[in-house]
């Protein structure tokens, strides 16, 4: 057993999303990092798709009942094993009555802890994630509480101790411009690109919202529409929301950009107050992005077998 | 001649969208019919369909210049359906506590609460489309004489089942969640359940009849 001792600001069962049922209303959630959580599981040898836990913020804490490796990846939360510290990135070793903590950073927001043989969740419509807003998934179909237990299978031999470069996080965001900006005024494409952002106490799971001095508002509307994460909305008072993995599958706001899929995983870190930039991008330089981040996955997979 | 536009939105999404927000119930039952050929194809990952659009998502992004011209070719041989749509009924218990907004709606509508009862399950309803919440359905289109903008202030809690107005939509809410619908009754009727093969009750293109049940004001 893992037994949530503290579950500090938010911590939750995500793999890599519901798939499918958006027609449905249904949100597709998953880790907001996913090359952080393909790796965690890259490292102690899981299925692709085996659900961690994604830790927000930190000041978490989980003691294991039974040996097991495991993995930490994403930001630094400053992890400590029975008061050593660990570094993002790395696999580890766990005896029975260990104590994992997981403190704060002023830079980094989100952990993943992956477990040697998976958590075991069931799944529900496809996926093991917690959906938070619509209470099914996950454990319980809700955030992980103090005094939870998640159950794993038990391993005594410890693997060595191997450590993974992971892609750096960013303040800078590539972006594509929006469908609705000739609806939008004069220049808000380009005021986005050139304003320095800073990420509002309003960020959480389903989006960010950004602030800045120089806001350009607007009273454009479009009928609602299919919207996903990456989507960049942007609502008369001009402070652009970026959609998120718990987003709702359709929105009214118009888009002015949307974020590339590689650099999406960039907001699992960026916290309340840290400072945002976009860039523009193109179509064909999104799809390379994507490429090198699924080399970097395919590079450590194959240093990793054949060690 | 409807016209139309159909764009890549980001890397790997194709919309295909009316220019206008409102369309005639005839482009958008076209619209529905578009949404089932594309759900047939395996080539997407989600198809989404909204009141005067339908969006998919890629499997393979790059072949999203094949797509943009087959989606327009699809929309040109897509005719509106002669298939007689599902009808669901919903029994409603109206005002009371079931609906805590009646009083206050009949008094800004100027009718009465039984007026707003009667207006509110006489029209035979479409679901435009559903999002917002899981199985959450945009229900088209409300009475006239019962159409208002949203509540000022949100609610923060809109229990599970409530039935609501807000602008020319009607909907019930599959579960608990903040809201700024006015709220006219209650149905018991499970809307969503994650658990079952097909989760949602009610579907694109489905017909919704509402009907007042003893336990409420009817």
């Amino acid at each position: 057993m893992l037994n949530i001792i503290k579950s500090g600001v938010l911590s939750s069962i995500q793999d890599l999303g519901r798939v499918g049922y958006r027609h449905l209303g249904v949100s597709q959630c998953g880790a907001l990092d996913p090359i952080a959580f393909q790796l965690a599981n890259l490292l102690v040898n899981n299925a692709q798709n085996t659900p961690v836990i994604e830790i927000t913020i930190g000041l978490a804490q989980f003691q294991f009942t039974a040996p097991v490796n495991f993995a930490i990846t994403g930001g630094d939360l400053s992890a400590k094993l029975n008061g050593q510290p660990l570094y993002s990135g790395w696999r580890y070793f766990a005896n029975a009555d260990d104590t994992l903590t997981f403190s704060t950073s002023k830079s980094a927001q989100r952990a993943y802890l992956a477990i040697q043989g998976g958590i075991e969740i069931s799944e529900v419509l496809g996926a093991k994630s917690t959906d938070i807003q619509a209470n099914f998934g996950g454990f319980n179909g809700r955030a992980l509480n103090a005094n939870d237990q998640l159950t794993f299978t038990p391993c005594p031999t410890p693997l060595s101790r191997i450590g993974v470069q992971q892609p750096a996080y960013t303040n800078e965001v590539r972006v594509l411009k929006g469908p609705h900006c000739d609806k939008l005024p004069d220049g808000a494409f380009e005021h986005l690109l050139k304003t320095t952002w800073h990420v509002s106490e309003l960020n959480n799971r389903m989006g960010s919202r950004l602030t800045a001095k120089n806001t350009v508002q607007h009273n454009t509307t479009i009928a609602s529409q299919g919207v996903h994460p990456g989507v960049i909305q942007l609502p008369p008072n001009g402070e652009p929301i970026v959609l998120l993995n718990d987003c709702q599958t359709t929105g009214g706001y118009p888009i002015i950009a949307t974020v590339i899929n590689a650099d999406l995983r960039l907001f699992s870190q960026l916290g309340t107050q840290q400072i945002v930039q976009f860039v523009q991008s193109t179509v064909s330089q999104a799809y390379s992005a994507s490429e090198k981040l699924s080399a970097h996955l395919a590079q450590f997979t194959l240093a990793k077998n054949n060690k | 001649m409807t016209d139309k536009h159909c764009y890549l939105l980001g890397e790997h999404t194709i919309v295909f969208t009316l220019t206008t927000q409102n369309p005639a119930r005839n482009a958008q039952r076209r619209l529905f019919a578009l949404t089932a050929k594309l759900l047939q194809s395996d080539a997407f990952f989600e198809v989404v369909p909204a009141k005067a659009s339908v969006t998919v998502y890629l499997k393979n992004p790059q072949d999203h210049p094949f797509w943009i011209a087959k989606i327009n070719a699809l929309w040109d041989e897509c005719e509106v359906t002669s298939d007689t749509p599902t009808t669901h009924t919903l029994t409603v218990k109206y005002g009371r506590n079931f609906g805590p907004d009646l009083t206050a709606l009949a008094n800004t509508l100027q009718i009465t609460e039984k007026q707003i009862v009667e207006l509110h399950s006489s029209i035979l309803y479409q679901v435009e489309f559903i999002g917002f919440l899981p199985g959450f359905a945009y229900l088209g289109t409300l009475p006239k004489a019962l159409q208002l903008p949203r509540k000022e202030t949100p609610r923060t809690h809109v229990p599970k089942g409530s039935v609501a107005i807000a602008q020319e939509l009607t909907a019930v809410y599959p579960s608990a969640s903040p809201g700024g619908w006015h709220l006219l009754g209650q149905c018991d009727t499970p809307l969503f359940d994650p658990l079952r093969a097909q989760p949602s009750v009610l579907m694109p293109g489905d017909q919704v009849k509402f009907m007042p049940s003893k336990e409420g004001l009817c």
